[in-house]
């Protein structure tokens, strides 16, 4: 049962397109997940559509006569016939013997993940190059694996994508979508037999706050990275 | 050229949901038989909104101009793509150039997020996969070698690198190296060895 979603100022701007490309992103595989969303998001682009092309500007430019045979001129795009279709691309991602089926929104990063390494304490990460401002990973936790706990100098998005965790706070499960800033100190812990995998998108380092994981400080911009 | 096809002028006053039947037929027609008359239809009516929207968006004539073409030459181009149950004409075609607005943005902000708005909204996928992911088996078995690779002892590592990337002779590691060739020889086996143990493990 997914109980955290976007608000709905997100989903507007994800409709509008003008969200930020990587909360996009997560809402967009956020939707994959859930119907829910999915729905208010189709019915809020019909309602943008409308609205947005409701109005035609004022006199007809004579431009657009010649826009208009310019692209008559065109050929239709060629449509792949079944014969040359390539190879059915990875939508998967495997960790020690376990399979994990990606949303969507998320199977292109399949080819831009690097390689697992463990973290301390039955934690997993891969990074994800997005050439964004700050880290993507997707993070496994082990069953009985925590994350120290932590406070958010910027921002942390997190979108479960397969089992369950609690941080202290709340308790997740696959296609919650997490928001986490500074006011927010947590410490994700994962019971489920199977662990829990998510992908995390964070724009500054962690702030570890509690007993010896403060040592990490100085590092965290090492860590989780 | 396109003489005698007349632009209809005249019902840019209806509102899109009136005319949602209509367009629909439009855009089946330029899909099954790339009628010039019916995409005159859907251009005279959907040009000037979209040229509106794209300068409230984008506050430039010329920008503007850009994204109404770009978004009616897909509209000429991928019709087949349009489906009625999903949503309405003017949906379609607002969510194109919304996603062309998009990836316009990111290149006039030069923004070096590799998130591009087909990834966002698939309305111009068609149901079957890139051709550019054809390669992806190949470049994770090589991850995967690089990672296997990483596990190797140092000494074995240090020998396989010359042979299968400096491209040397087991002679030459051994002159290089200092060690007897037997020693090279036998270090190439056990890597080998080791990396055909390690790759069956992952099948």
């Amino acid at each position: 049962m997914i109980k955290f979603h976007p608000t709905p100022e997100h989903l507007e701007q994800f409709v509008e397109g003008t969200l930020s490309p990587v909360e996009s992103l997560m809402i967009s595989a956020h939707c994959d997940m859930c119907s829910h969303c999915q729905k208010k998001v189709d019915a809020l682009t019909a309602d943008l559509a409308s609205n947005e092309l409701h109005e035609a500007a004022e006199s007809y430019d004579p431009d657009f006569d010649l826009m208009l045979a310019n692209i008559t001129q065109q050929p239709a795009a060629e449509r792949p016939s079944k014969a040359v279709m390539p190879a059915k691309p990875a939508t998967t991602i495997e960790l020690d013997g376990k399979t994990f089926e990606l949303p969507k929104s998320l199977q292109r990063l399949v080819k831009k993940k690097g390689n697992w390494s463990s973290l301390v304490g039955k934690l997993w990460q891969s990074p994800v190059d997005l050439g964004i401002d700050g880290v993507a990973n997707f993070i496994y936790i082990e069953k009985g694996g925590t994350v120290p706990e932590h406070t958010h100098r910027g921002s942390e998005m997190t979108l479960v994508i397969n089992g369950e965790f609690s941080d202290g706070l709340n308790d997740y499960d696959s296609g919650d979508l997490i928001y986490m800033t500074g006011e927010h100190t947590h410490a994700p812990r994962s019971d489920a037999p199977e662990g829990c995998l998510v992908f995390s998108v964070v724009d500054q380092p962690l702030h570890f706050t509690s007993g010896l994981a403060r040592l990490l400080n100085p590092f965290s911009h090492l860590f989780f990275r | 050229m396109l003489v005698g096809i007349p632009l209809e002028h005249e019902n840019s006053a209806l509102e899109p949901k009136e005319c949602a039947v209509e367009m629909s037929q439009y855009l089946v027609k330029v899909a099954e038989t790339r009628c010039k008359a019916s995409f005159a239809r859907i251009f005279g009516y959907f040009a000037p909104r979209l040229r509106s929207y794209a300068l409230k968006q984008l506050g430039n004539e010329a920008l503007a101009m850009e994204l109404v073409q770009d978004t009616m030459s897909n509209v000429w181009q991928k019709a087949h793509l349009f489906n009625s149950e999903k949503g309405s004409p003017s949906t379609w075609i607002f969510t194109i150039a919304r996603n062309i607005r998009f990836d316009m943005l990111r290149k006039v902000q030069n923004r070096k997020e590799d998130i591009c708005a087909d990834d966002l909204w698939p309305v111009l996928c068609e149901q079957t996969p890139d051709q550019n992911e054809t390669s992806l088996d190949e470049q994770i078995t090589l991850e995967q070698i690089g990672h296997l690779f990483d596990e190797l002892p140092e000494k074995q590592k240090v020998v396989i690198e010359a042979i299968y990337i400096d491209g040397k002779s087991q002679q030459e590691i051994a002159d290089e190296l200092d060690i007897p060739l037997g020693t090279v020889k036998s270090r190439t086996r056990l890597a080998l060895q080791r990396l055909k143990g390690m790759l069956s493990e992952y099948d």
